[in-house]
């Protein structure tokens, strides 16, 4: 429905507004798509992933609670549990309980 | 998740309902089914293996050949990317097999009893596939590790590369001596030899094919023309009739008129090149040639295109850049001049390269097009472009002027040093920086159009904006603002990397600083992530606007329909308004990824301190969250605090706007309004009481006086029958019986309609009833004399005439005025 008819049923600026808020909304949607993958660890200490991006390994500690974008073009990661996954930078890796799960 | 679920409990039903032996069979089926993607993926793995070390190879054979390296590195990328993809391949394997870990549970502790044999004979099953498949896995990274490494081995190869051809000194005294004369003839002869020969070829055998090609080429370029023209025609040329084209049309038609004629001369030689092809006209190393004219000639043609719509030294209305008449006349021919010897410098090293030719030719050639280029780049920077108000000639902006002198200096220097290479490089991004940084200033200029008042509602959308919406100027404005920033920000964004990979940055770097920069760069312990802030902001900016929307909606509709009091109504929406900007600001700023317990800290140290200096600004603020839960007073109350009497207009946070009578704004403080006492006229309902006082002769009849004034007061159509009117003999005065009449009005803001009204006709009553008041003169006034008696009639008619028409007429005036709907407005009760 234009504008022009809504004017009768609201005010007119919050037409306006709904207008800003479908902008902004597309624009974050836009903005918003992650580009790294994440990892996030949910126990009480503190476990370490073994991230291979590139041409070298580096050890990625995660402290309790925390969250952490990494790999943004693919990796090769070794979880907790010594299993090694690949990832191509959108998943998020979720540790609980010292066993990682990749969503 | 939800078919995760299932897929377990179907293999635990199966488990529990399946016997022994069956159960190992399925185990062994699933175990042959991972065992050939095992073996699938090995093999792939094993492929690309391989194939890397072909690559590896080749890279140590062909060091110093850049294009060669670049090609090797694309497909080592996409090799990196197999291995990663083969190693994906596992995922949903390794996922069921650690589900199924899980649900046999952890193996039984020392002195627990054993479990069964099936249980620990598929736990060992898992493990080993699990175990297999880690090691294909980690051959896989292993082999990732080390395309990795041979591509950053070739990124350091490339730019040693670079560094050779830039620092590579050539004995120009060989170069240049009379043998390469000749050299350059034998060259012209062989290339003449080829062509020639290939024409005679062509024109004995295959004339109808090339007739044809070039037909179709030119019938091609012809409609993509024509059809351009018929399209946009209208922005393509310039109207030399217009005195004063906004910059904008100036931009539209630069462009088209760039763009179209390019294409459709791109178009015809493509398509020249394409049926020569296709009806195999050309011959061995002819279409090497053909390919690189083209290009040499489609760069020449837009550069020419380029600078003659940007300069355009036929119509100086038209101009991009404001220079002179006869210095853009000259531009444009040293500009085009410039492009043809890179043009042809480029095609003749083409030439070489198939023809064989010695080096001291190439160094010979590139000498004398990086020579030309230089005097090319100074005679621009000599020209004096602008003309200064007294008519004299101004040159260049002295860094310009300066930059321009300079690079072509060192150009020629460089050549006559002999670093050729060097001379080169220069002189070939000194053109293509040039041109991307004067598009990208023409862009700056069309964007700060824009951006100026009214100038985005002159474009077309604007124009399409402002008929098609309900936006009007100032938003269009804004709108414009908006733009000219979102306009400049595309620029900064697009012609940044190319200006970056123009010098030899790799976009991998540039993905990786732009990837940095949006993610954190971290400064001591604190990051900033300019794509957090960026999500904050946005964040918050959609909060705002939802607040207002929910504000305006719980407003005016909700509480509308419900019949809510204005005074609630406005404070229940600012209350919704404060709390949604509050919870906007916090969420935007937890989005933005800071830390609110870091804040804290901050807070808790600083509150002291700011709890001391903002003093009345919070006491403000609390009063005026008071004010709105308790509500004393609503918008549109008269109330009287202190000295100031008026209506409210505006309740916020820090202050109270009060009109007062004389529609003088006052803005009081919040604290004022709760510390000491208001007096609020119409706080439940607008009944009031007004008094206004009589005194009288004494000697008058009191009782005769007394029901005068009730009387009057009860005659009074404004004035409420209950509470009744009353009047109050309030004293026996100096000079005067003294009375009082009380009237109660349903609204109080008429109390001086009524208090006029009544005065009036307690005078007129006593006029009447011969009824004195008495007064005490303290000024004595002389009554002014009438005008004498006139004697002329006839200019007494005519006055009398002229009065009456005066009349006549203000009394149409005043009807006019009435139908117009012109209500007066009520008299100010204070």
């Amino acid at each position: 429905m234009p504008c022009e008819m809504q004017q009768r049923r609201w005010k007119h600026r919050y037409c306006k507004m709904w207008k800003s808020v479908v902008a902004a909304v597309a624009f974050l949607a836009v903005g918003g798509s992650a580009f790294a993958a994440s990892a996030v660890n949910k126990d009480a200490e503190t476990r370490t992933l073994i991230v291979t991006e590139g041409g070298g390994k580096t050890e990625l500690a995660l402290a309790a609670g925390e969250t952490v974008e990494f790999c943004p073009n693919g990796c090769f990661v070794t979880l907790p549990n010594g299993d090694l996954e690949a990832l191509t930078g959108s998943e998020t890796v979720e540790i609980s309980g010292g066993v990682a799960r990749i969503k | 998740m939800f078919f995760r679920l299932l897929r377990l409990v179907l293999i635990l039903a199966l488990v529990v309902v399946s016997a022994a032996p069956s159960f190992d069979a399925m185990a062994q089926a699933i175990g042959q089914g991972s065992a050939a993607l095992i073996a699938e993926q090995q093999k792939a793995i094993q492929d690309l293996t391989a194939k890397t070390d072909d690559l590896e190879k080749k890279t140590s054979q062909e060091a110093s050949d850049d294009a060669g390296l670049v090609d090797i590195r694309l497909q080592l990328e996409e090799m990196s990317r197999a291995a990663l993809t083969s190693a994906l391949a596992f995922r949903s394997r390794l996922s069921d097999i650690n589900n199924r870990v899980e649900a046999l549970g952890a193996p039984p502790a020392e002195g627990q009893p054993p479990e069964p044999e099936i249980v620990s004979s598929e736990r060992g099953a898992l493990a080993s596939e699990k175990a297999e498949i880690n090691a294909v896995i980690a051959g896989a990274q292993n082999l990732s590790i080390r395309i990795n490494g041979l591509i950053e081995k070739i990124g350091t190869t490339r730019s040693e590369l670079f560094r050779n051809v830039l620092t590579k000194r050539y004995e120009l005294s060989d170069a240049l001596s009379p043998q390469v004369f000749s050299d350059a003839q034998d060259e012209y002869a062989n290339l003449y030899k080829a062509v020639s020969s290939w024409l005679g070829f062509a024109l004995k055998f295959k004339f109808q094919a090339m007739l044809a090609a070039t037909l179709m080429a030119l019938a091609l370029a012809a409609v993509l023309f024509v059809g351009g023209r018929r399209l946009f025609g209208r922005v393509f040329e310039a109207d030399p009739s217009v005195e004063d084209p906004s910059y904008l049309s100036r931009l539209s038609v630069a462009f088209w008129s760039t763009l179209l004629p390019t294409l459709a001369v791109g178009a015809f030689l493509a398509s020249t090149v394409f049926f020569f092809n296709y009806y195999n006209v050309l011959r061995g190393d002819i279409g090497v040639f053909l390919n690189a004219l083209a290009a040499v000639i489609a760069v020449v043609f837009c550069v020419n295109r380029m600078t003659n719509a940007a300069l355009e030294p036929r119509l100086p209305n038209w101009r991009l850049i404001p220079v002179e008449t006869g210095p853009a006349r000259w531009l444009v021919r040293l500009t085009t001049a410039m492009a043809v010897v890179i043009g042809f410098n480029n095609f003749l090293s083409v030439v070489n390269d198939k023809m064989g030719s010695p080096l001291s030719l190439t160094i010979a050639r590139s000498f004398v097009a990086t020579i030309i280029v230089g005097v090319i780049l100074i005679l621009m920077a000599l020209l004096r472009p602008f003309k200064a108000p007294d008519g004299s000639w101004r040159p260049w902006p002295a860094w310009l002027r300066y930059t321009a002198i300079a690079l072509g200096l060192f150009t020629i220097a460089a050549a006559l040093f002999g670093y050729i290479g060097l001379a080169i490089f220069v002189s070939l991004q000194v053109v293509v920086t040039g041109t991307v940084l004067v598009t990208a200033y023409i862009g700056f200029l069309s964007a700060r159009e824009i951006g100026e008042e009214g100038g985005f509602a002159g474009t077309s959308i604007g124009r399409w904006l402002s008929a098609n919406s309900s936006y009007e100027d100032a938003a269009l404005d804004q709108l414009g603002l908006v733009v000219s920033i979102a306009i400049n920000v595309m620029i900064v964004l697009v012609f940044l990397p190319l200006i970056l990979l123009m010098w030899g940055f790799q976009p991998g770097d540039i993905q990786a600083w732009a990837y940095k920069l949006a993610t954190g760069i971290t400064i001591g312990s604190v990051t900033i992530s300019f794509l957090g802030i960026l999500t904050g902001i946005v964040v918050f900016i959609i909060g705002y606007f939802l607040t207002r929307w929910f504000q305006g909606w719980l407003d005016g509709s909700v509480m509308a329909r419900g019949k809510v009091d204005t005074g609630v109504r406005n404070s229940i929406r600012l209350a919704v308004g404060y709390a949604g900007v509050a919870l906007a600001a916090l969420v935007g700023i937890s989005a933005a990824g800071i830390d609110l317990s870091n804040l804290a800290l901050v807070a808790g140290a600083l509150s002291l301190g700011i709890g001391f200096g903002l003093q009345n600004v919070v006491s403000n603020f609390v009063s005026g969250l008071i004010l709105l839960a308790e509500r004393p007073f609503k918008v549109g109350d008269w109330i009287v605090a202190g000295d100031i009497s008026g209506t409210v207009k505006k309740i916020s946070v820090r202050a109270t706007e009060i009109e007062t009578f004389q529609r003088q704004s006052v803005i009081l403080p919040n604290s004022n309004l709760i510390n000491n006492a208001v007096g609020n006229w119409t706080h439940r309902n607008k009944l009031g009481r007004v008094d206004i006082r009589v005194g009288v002769a004494y000697g008058s009849d009191v009782k005769q006086v007394h029901d005068i004034l009730l009387e009057i007061a009860r005659g009074h159509p404004l004035v409420l029958k209950n509470p009744e009117p009353f009047v109050l003999f309030t004293n026996f005065g100096l000079a005067a019986l003294e009375f009082e009449i009380r009237v109660f009005l349903a609204d109080v803001l008429n109390g001086a309609t009524v208090q006029n009204d009544i005065r009036f006709t307690v005078l007129d009553r006593f006029d009447r009833e011969h009824i004195e008041i008495p007064s005490q003169p303290r000024a004595v006034v002389e009554p002014k004399k009438h005008e004498a008696w006139p004697i002329d009639d006839d200019k007494i008619e005519v006055e009398f005439a002229a009065q009456e028409r005066a009349k006549a007429e203000a009394a149409a005036e005043a009807q006019r005025l009435a139908k117009a709907g012109r209500k007066a407005r009520k008299p100010d009760p204070g």
